[in-house]
């Protein structure tokens, strides 16, 4: 009995002992407070004159972002900036972080970046090389999101936005709209080394309301379009939109044109729609069809026409693919003919469907995608007519029904 | 060490007068003065204990022993001392006549050993020797101050009955047997305590509950030698299997309900004299997540709240660890502005996040057990202070940020909604080892911890019950009363583990419809 009370003690004070020195010698060793940490929410990187990169880290000031009411340090956060820009040279990125970290009280933390932004000029000569370090290091996110930017990166950064806190969220949010594309840190590894070996990222751009205070907006504008990794062009919003359309990624549109007897415009909102490719190879000969499914309902109505009518419905469904198809072609003709660059989508579908056709085109795809046939077939639904069936203002005798 | 403290203990019975009249099994003596003087000599120096000599029909001496205050004294004169007393013809030729014919005493008892009058005289029964015979009897004419039932405060319930157990383990028997009318509702008592002596009762359903259960719990309650019994969670520590675990492994109620309807499911009760909690046993730490009020309610409500506790069990268990490690170890887990808003409250605070937490977890504790222990009459004063020092001027100072406010006064929440106190007191004790692995390894050593207690939980067992059964190991229909609380004309049968001698509990097929209305 007094033996294993004995033991037992022993045998406490061992658990005692080890776990003790768990905890003590693992030592927290990569434990850092949330107030230690200098949150990067955005990166940009530029080019310098000697050849070098400038990398710009747009760093979250907590006190000035309204988080918690700690607003007892007396000097307000009224007016102060809610972010901080601070940029550092080197040859690598990470060297740059490096030197970087020599200038910030804090441990840079890349964990909560959510947007990265190549200069255009740095774009131009090509972006592999500075994409590897956020695939590699551990802590940026693969989803942060990727852009262009036509001025220095830099600029962009600096931006104090109305609206949202940091021009990082301003353009993640606008991002997510969808309105231009969205291109994450993954889907770009995953275009870059793919088989079309051509890239599209969305411009940023910004304009200041206040200059002195740097107060003003960003603007999703364009997309870059890049060949292998480097920079070949720029599409306007025009075709950016054709080039969503394209790769099945529309989903805010608007279209408005004036029906065939008509005066005025009509004005449709998209509600869904569904782009499939489909390859084929016939006799040698490379076709791609495009088949556009949309459904779309009336959002605004300036003619005279009466919406109840099911033949004027057709009518205006036909028209509406019609436009449609118009500006696809338009893109088509842009991205394909002048600028041989697939950012459409097409490798992949021809891979996935002749694979031994593809693995024969593979080293001269470039050739080949600006030979495909490509058809548009696209067809439009008018689902829904809004609240008012007729147009409005116009007394009854005068409204238009077939 | 433990050796020489027994010795100690069974050295000391010896020089006590009460175990040496126990030692001496012979009878009572023909000799009256003799019985008498023994007695008095068992109680000497007891100032309560009151005799009285008398003469029955003013012929044959008697003496009465009883202690004061313990019995009805009224009743007493009235039915026992008035009619022996007066002078009567009649000839009786034995005790047994005499109380045939002349006491009015429903709870007469023959004794024919000295050392059964001593016990009942200390239980509080008036003890008539008589001048001649070789036997006294004990009249049952306790009477003492009893609390009044009342509804129990730590197991108040919106619907279901409003009664709880009292410290008068009679009345407790009575309320249980008022619940279950059959016969077949078995009460075993045992007297535990060397000077206590206290009475203790096992109950349980004779036919639902397993025999070798009932055999062990007997055997256990019998093994404890112990000087006094003043509470069930004395019992409690003395029978469990596992007396390091920090689960309790049976389950204190103070409901009648509670116990009853734990005993139709085939368990045992333990009531303690001196004790408005019982014991219940073998339970499962689903017990102990389980309200009375659950089986009253409406099963789909009652089911939603089960799951509320099942959420609110591992917040309290887990969440000041989980907002620890994601602070200071994965700070990347957090949405951006979330994460922000933290750090910016954290932006003024000297302590690191593990400190922090601590700290303000000690203080909810400190400031849980004060209003337990105050005055009611500071009660007041205390918690407004503790609310202003722990809320907002801890904050206001910027000694703890507004965040770990929250979660500290969450976790104190949480911990609440477990309706038994016994199993939310182990949770809340667990909380800061945890909060120390959250601190040092992060989510691995919440990982860890987590383990840990499943490991632990997994390996204790109740009276042979699995603790997490029937979850693990699993048995499919035993989740009607875990996941969900399935309608009674559901739970057709009694849980397998311990009602499985009885194993149906109602008619099948009782689900209620207009079709159902009086075929």
């Amino acid at each position: 009995m007094a033996q294993g009370y004995l033991h037992l003690s022993k045998k406490l004070l061992l658990i005692v002992f080890t776990w003790g020195s768990l905890l003590v010698l693992s030592g927290c060793w990569d434990r850092v407070e949330i107030n230690d940490l200098a949150i990067v929410l955005a990166a940009g990187i530029d080019k310098t004159e000697d050849d070098q990169i400038e990398l710009t880290v747009q760093l979250a000031i907590p006190n000035q972002m309204g988080g918690g009411q700690q607003q007892g340090s007396g000097s307000g956060g009224q007016g102060e900036k809610p972010t901080l820009t601070k940029q550092a040279t080197g040859t690598t990125i990470s060297e740059a972080a490096s030197i970087l970290q020599q200038k910030v009280p804090r441990r840079i933390f890349w964990g909560h970046n959510t947007v990265i932004v190549f200069g255009k000029e740095l774009a131009e000569g090509g972006i592999r090389e500075y994409v590897e370090f956020f695939a590699h290091h551990p802590e940026p996110r693969l989803r942060s999101f990727v852009f262009v930017s036509e001025e220095r990166a830099s600029a962009l950064l600096e931006v104090i936005p109305y609206l949202e806190q940091s021009s990082s969220q301003f353009a993640r949010e606008l991002a997510r709209f969808q309105i231009g594309l969205r291109v994450t840190l993954k889907d770009l590894l995953e275009s870059i080394s793919g088989g079309a070996r051509a890239v599209a990222l969305p411009g940023l751009e910004y304009e200041y309301e206040n200059v002195k205070e740097k107060k003003g907006g960003l603007n999703i504008n364009g997309t870059a379009v890049f060949k292998e990794d480097k920079m070949e062009g720029y599409l306007d919003d025009r075709l950016t939109r054709g080039l969503l359309w394209i790769r099945n990624e529309v989903h805010l549109a608007t279209v408005s044109f004036t029906p065939e007897n008509a005066d005025g415009y009509m004005s449709f909102k998209l509600l869904r729609s569904n782009t499939q490719l489909h390859p084929e190879i016939k006799d040698g000969k490379w076709k791609m069809t495009l088949a556009i499914t949309t459904e779309d309902d009336i959002e605004e109505n300036q003619t005279d026409l009466v919406l109840t009518d099911p033949k004027i419905i057709a009518e205006l469904e036909e028209q509406l693919a019609a436009k449609i198809d118009e500006r696809i072609e338009e893109t088509l003709s842009t991205v394909q003919k002048e600028m041989k660059a697939d950012v459409l989508g097409f490798a992949k579908s021809f891979e996935q469907k002749y694979p031994d056709e593809w693995e024969q085109v593979k080293d001269r795809w470039e050739e080949k995608f600006a030979e495909v046939e490509i058809e548009v077939v696209s067809k439009a639904y008018i689902r829904r007519l809004g609240m008012s069936t007729q147009p409005q203002g116009i007394p009854e005798e005068e409204m238009k029904e077939e | 060490m433990v050796k020489r403290r027994r010795k100690l203990v069974s050295s000391r019975k010896e020089s006590n007068p009460a175990t040496r009249i126990e030692k001496n099994k012979g009878a009572l003596y023909d000799d009256f003065d003799k019985n008498e003087n023994h007695i008095r000599a068992v109680y000497s120096e007891a100032s309560d204990l009151i005799f009285r000599h008398f003469y029955i029909a003013g012929k044959q001496k008697a003496v009465l022993f009883y202690l004061d205050g313990l019995v009805d004294i009224q009743e007493l004169d009235d039915s026992v001392l008035s009619p022996l007393m007066e002078e009567f013809t009649a000839e009786y030729s034995g005790v047994k006549e005499l109380l045939e014919k002349k006491i009015s005493v429903s709870g007469v008892k023959e004794l024919t050993k000295l050392s059964d009058c001593v016990k009942k005289i200390s239980s509080g029964c008036p003890i008539i020797l008589l001048e001649g015979w070789s036997s006294g009897f004990a009249l049952n004419l306790t009477k003492f101050e009893k609390r009044a039932i009342e509804e129990p405060p730590a197991e108040a319930v919106v619907r279901g009955p409003r009664e709880g157990f009292v410290e008068t383990l009679e009345v407790n028997r009575t309320m249980l047997r008022r619940k279950i009318k059959s016969p077949k509702l078995k009460m075993k008592e045992i007297e535990i305590g060397k000077y206590s002596a206290t009475p203790v009762i096992l109950a349980y359903m004779d036919g639902i509950a397993d025999e070798n259960l009932i055999k062990e719990a007997e055997n256990r309650l019998k093994r404890i030698d112990i000087d006094g019994v003043l509470d069930s969670g004395i019992i409690e520590e003395l029978i469990e299997d596992y007396p390091y675990s920090p689960f309790p492994q049976l389950l204190s109620t103070e409901r009648p309900d509670v116990a009853t309807s734990h005993l139709l499911e085939g368990r045992f009760v333990i009531l303690v004299d001196g004790s408005p909690f019982v014991l219940i046993a073998p339970v499962t730490i689903y017990s102990f997540l389980q309200a009375s009020e659950d089986y009253y309610n409406r099963f789909i409500i009652s089911t939603l709240i089960r799951w509320l506790r099942y959420v609110f069990l591992l917040i309290s268990l887990l969440l000041p660890s989980i907002y620890v490690a994601v602070i200071t170890f994965h700070a990347e887990m957090v949405p951006t502005s979330l994460m922000i808003g933290m750090a910016a409250s954290r932006e003024a605070i000297p302590f690191p996040a593990l400190i922090e937490a601590l700290l303000m977890e000690i203080t909810f504790e400190a400031l849980r057990e004060a209003g337990l222990r105050l005055p009611k009459q500071v009660g007041s004063a205390v918690s407004i202070v503790g609310a202003l020092v722990i809320g907002e001027a801890a904050v206001m100072a910027g000694i703890v940020s507004a965040p770990m406010v929250i979660v500290v006064a969450l976790t104190g929440i949480a911990s609440f909604t477990i309706p038994r106190y016994s199993g939310a007191s182990a949770i809340r004790m667990l909380r800061f080892p945890m909060i120390l692995l959250a601190g040092t390894l992060g989510l691995l050593g919440i990982m860890l911890g987590l383990i840990t207690i499943i490991i632990h939980l997994a390996t204790i067992r109740s009276f042979g019950v699995p603790f997490l059964s029937p979850m693990a190991p699993l048995m499919g229909s035993e989740t009607k009363d875990i996941l969900v609380r399935a309608p009674w004309w559901k739970l057709n049968t009694r849980p397998h583990l311990t009602g499985k001698y009885n194993k149906y509990r109602q008619a099948p097929g009782q689900k209620p419809g207009p079709k159902h209305g009086g075929d």
